[in-house]
């Protein structure tokens, strides 16, 4: 590791074993964010002000300008992640920290509402808060879920070494391909020039790819073998090349599986953030009109 | 024919050359391994062209499915001499000047190398989601801009340059730029001012400030006060000055209205009203229903003198109102009935009719609920000249006149039995002049008045069917002082009118303070609250007090009796203090 260890230096204890960001320090972000909302719970069961709860109230304001704040300091999560520099604190205690203050957030501005809803940009800044939170715990989901999902397929391969055996496998292809005749050959350069790995958000996300060229050529040997259209001379080079197309086959599929998964593991952030700017936004409009027509 | 086959391999800028020489009738070109000119590239077919010689030359043609490009056109077939350039797949055949003795010769490159598979395979492929979806960062711009100029900026533009109309100079179509102020309504507007929802600056008429009274009283002008301008109040005449309208009415809160309900809007100052401004007269109310005071019932202390007075119920000893008129509620509610109504037992609303709108009721009459039972009639055995005569009701001087009438009358057409001449009369001499006719004599006069003054002591005083029967008189004690209506001697009328029956006083608000609505109350019968059936006499006070009313009524959050909060009974506004003044607050 590095020659000077901060935390070693520091004197606390580096884990030796991985930790997840949710159980971290002891569930402590969990036990605070679970008081917080006890304490918010509080505040707005004793008020009870004349002609009913709502946002404009003591208890609304004051659990008002708390989720807003909160808000401030969430988003400012997507600024301090990228800053290496800083040493105090940990990204994972910051995560832990989001990702639990996060989730009180929803019934902090819950409790605000007073439950009062409306075709409004009071509620727009409402709905599009529960979309972040929503979109933060899809990816918290996700975040448990997929790394091992990806472990498991890769098995000891790096996407980088894969697609360098796919390339080999090509070549091979191409040199074995040549002797056949063209028919085949025509299928084996489409399922070698057009090798159909990743392509759209859509079909990342799937793992579908009804116009693989690869099963296409699959299915052309078969269908040949089939018809019994097979040259003797031409039965052995046809067999090894069964055999290269299905191990590329199989390869394909850890790949576009690997694929997958890393794009769900993704995916969620372009929700997320754009999602969150549109919340600041209809905050700040939420916050101004609430002033503007007092 | 003799071929001179020369393959070129480029590395940079050096050039390989590998030669050999073809013997054959026609030169195939192709994958398979059977052509005189084997080109191993899966790109090929199997045979894919010939070049072969005839008379006049060189021609090549395709021998597959594919055409050949020869000097750029694609042909099937072609005549070529050396300069040509023909491709074959991915190869380039160049024709050169062949050496003597060959019949051409030709230069083979492969000019479209496959290239390093992996890096091809990389270029071809999106495998990130970053690769293939719209960047996060123009994303997160659009919205917040989008959302920005649509809810920050053009409802301020809006607003700032009133392009929303006044709500009474508009046309019902709200047009976009209602709309866009519809984008920032905290939350419905109550039902009647709905009609203006999109003119928010007809309340909030500047911006960050709060909507002032000013706002509410541009239409409202005319609400009531809530107490008297000069009313002594002590200290809360600063809190009522400063009260803002907005304290008790809300907007934004939906479709059930504006006003707030809860009972401790009016408790805050009427807890301490008593103790606090004395003046007013108020009693303190802590709550409802517990801390809410007995009612006290407007009464009449003294008919002669109109004075009313609010006097507790259910002491003891009970309180007693003095309408003028003897009447026992009892007498009139008998079973049995009365002959002039067939019989059939009276009912309240026979005589106690609903006003309009159902919340009191319409005062009582002689005429309209009592003359067609106690007809002031003249009995039958009296022979008039003219029928039913009645005693005109109501006129104190009137009947004095209807009496004397009658009996004038009857001096004029039957004769009067002159009274034994009472010794010392001096009789008129025979032979003189009888007194000029149309005079009657002093005799008739005072016959007349005689019989007038007894016949009224029997009208007025006769206990079934005089006055006395339902009134009181005007002097002490109820007393008839008769002497005032009686002409002695027939003397001119009085100029003034007088008055011996004492007026009578009908309260009809008994509690003037609330609001009770009968129509609400319809479907109970008057007996639940009011003890009619039982009263012998018109000083009873009938009006329940509050424990009537809380067999059905609780306080604001009452689980299983009617919820009630102040303003279910009471009001705040009371049109009779004046119109409602403006607040003293700084906003």
């Amino acid at each position: 590791m590095s020659l000077s260890d901060p935390l070693a230096s520091s004197g606390r204890a580096r884990p030796t074993r991985h930790e997840s960001f949710l159980a971290y320090g002891g569930f402590r972000y969990l036990k605070l964010a679970a008081l917080a909302g006890a304490v918010s719970l509080l505040i707005y069961v004793i008020d009870r002000p004349y002609g009913g709860r709502y946002g404009g109230s003591w208890a609304g304001y004051t659990l008002g300008t708390v989720g807003a704040l909160l808000i401030a300091w969430l988003t400012w999560f997507g600024y301090r992640k990228r800053s290496y520099t800083e040493d105090s604190g940990r990204l994972t205690a910051r995560l832990s920290a989001h990702v639990y203050l996060g989730l009180v957030l929803l019934l902090i501005a819950t409790l605000h509402t007073g439950f009062h809803f409306g075709w409004n940009v009071h509620t727009l800044a409402y709905v599009l808060m529960c979309l972040v939170i929503a979109s933060g715990v899809f990816g918290v989901l996700c975040y448990a879920r997929y790394p091992r999902l990806m472990t498991e397929n890769r098995g000891n391969m790096t996407m980088q070494q894969m697609l360098g055996r796919i390339a080999s496998l090509n070549d091979e292809l191409r040199t074995r391909a040549v002797t056949l005749d063209d028919a085949t050959t025509i299928l084996i350069n489409r399922a070698v020039e057009s090798t159909a790995i990743g392509g759209s958000v859509w079909r990342q996300l799937s793992g579908r790819y009804p116009g693989c060229t690869t099963a296409a050529a699959i299915a052309g040997l078969n269908a040949q073998a089939a018809a019994a259209a097979v040259a003797p001379d031409q039965e052995d080079a046809q067999r090894q090349i069964r055999l290269l197309l299905d191990e590329k086959t199989t390869l394909l599929g850890r790949i576009r599986r690997d694929i997958s998964h890393k794009a769900m593991m993704d995916i969620w952030l372009y929700f997320h953030v754009p999602l969150s700017f549109a919340l600041l936004a209809a905050l700040s409009a939420h916050i101004l009109s609430v002033f503007f027509l007092w | 024919m003799e071929v001179d086959v020369t393959q070129l391999t480029r590395r940079g800028s050096a050039v390989m050359r590998r030669s050999h020489r073809v013997s054959a009738e026609r030169v195939t070109f192709g994958r398979g391994t059977n052509n005189e000119v084997p080109l191993v590239d899966i790109r090929i077919e199997l045979s894919a062209a010939a070049l072969s010689k005839v008379d006049d030359g060189l021609v090549v043609e395709s021998l597959g499915q594919s055409p050949l490009r020869v000097n750029g056109s694609s042909v099937m077939t072609a005549s070529v001499k050396p300069g040509d350039e023909v491709l074959i797949g991915p190869y380039r055949i160049a024709l050169t000047e062949p050496p003597e003795g060959v019949d051409a010769a030709l230069s083979i490159e492969l000019v479209q190398p496959i290239g390093n598979s992996l890096s091809a395979l990389v270029a071809g492929s999106r495998i990130t989601v970053a690769a293939a979806a719209i960047g996060k960062r123009s994303m997160s711009w659009t919205a917040l801009l989008v959302i920005v100029v649509a809810c920050i900026v053009a409802p301020i533009a809006v607003y700032w340059a009133g392009l929303v109309p006044p709500w009474h100079e508009r046309a019902p179509h709200p047009g976009p730029a209602g709309i866009v102020t519809l984008s920032w309504n905290a939350g419905q507007l109550s039902n009647p001012h709905r009609a203006f929802a999109v003119d928010c600056a007809a309340c909030h008429q500047h911006a960050f400030i709060a909507v002032s009274d000013k706002a509410c009283l541009t239409c409202h002008s005319q609400v009531g006060a809530h107490a008297e301008v000069h009313a002594d109040l002590g200290p809360l005449h600063a809190k009522l000055a400063t009260m803002r309208c907005t304290q008790c009415h809300q907007e934004h809160r939906g479709l059930k209205g504006l006003v707030i309900r809860e009972a401790g809007l009016c408790v805050n100052c009427h807890r301490d009203l008593a103790g606090a401004a004395p003046g007013a007269g108020i009693k303190d109310v802590t709550g409802f229903p517990m801390g809410h005071p007995e009612f006290r019932a407007t009464l009449v202390a003294d008919p002669t003198g109109h004075r009313l007075v609010r006097h507790q119920l259910g002491t003891d000893p009970a309180p007693r109102d003095h309408p003028g008129l003897h009447f026992s509620h009892a007498a009139h509610l008998v079973p049995a009935g009365f002959p002039a109504l067939g019989y059939k037992p009276m009912v309240c609303a026979d005589c106690h009719k609903p006003e309009p709108g159902g919340l009191g009721f319409l005062p009582i009459t002689y005429k309209g609920e009592c003359q067609s039972c106690h007809a002031l009639k003249f009995d039958s055995s009296v022979g008039l000249p003219w029928p039913d005569a009645t005693v005109p009701h109501g006129d104190d001087s009137g009947i004095v006149a209807a009496v004397w009438n009658y009996y004038a009358g009857k001096a004029l057409q039957t004769g009067i039995t002159p009274p034994p001449a009472p010794p010392g009369v001096t009789r008129r001499a025979a032979g003189t002049p009888p007194p000029p006719a149309g005079t009657p004599p002093e005799t008739v006069k005072a016959w007349v008045a005689k019989r007038t003054e007894e016949a009224l002591r029997g009208v007025v005083l006769e206990p079934k069917r005089g006055c006395a029967y339902c009134h009181l008189g005007t002097g002490p004690n109820g007393k008839f002082e008769l002497d005032k209506i009686l002409p002695s001697p027939l003397a001119p009328a009085a100029t003034t009118r007088v008055r011996i029956v004492a007026p009578v006083v009908m309260e009809a608000r008994f509690l003037p303070k609330a609001q009770f609505d009968h129509a609400a109350h319809a479907t109970s019968k008057c007996e639940d609250c009011h003890a009619a059936r039982k009263s012998q006499s018109s000083s009873d006070v009938l009006i329940p007090g509050i424990q009537t009313c809380l067999r059905c009524h609780g306080g604001e959050t009452a689980a299983l009796r009617t919820q009630s909060t102040c303003i279910t009974c009471h009001v705040f506004h009371h049109t009779d203090f004046g119109p409602m003044r403006m607040s003293t607050a700084k906003h």
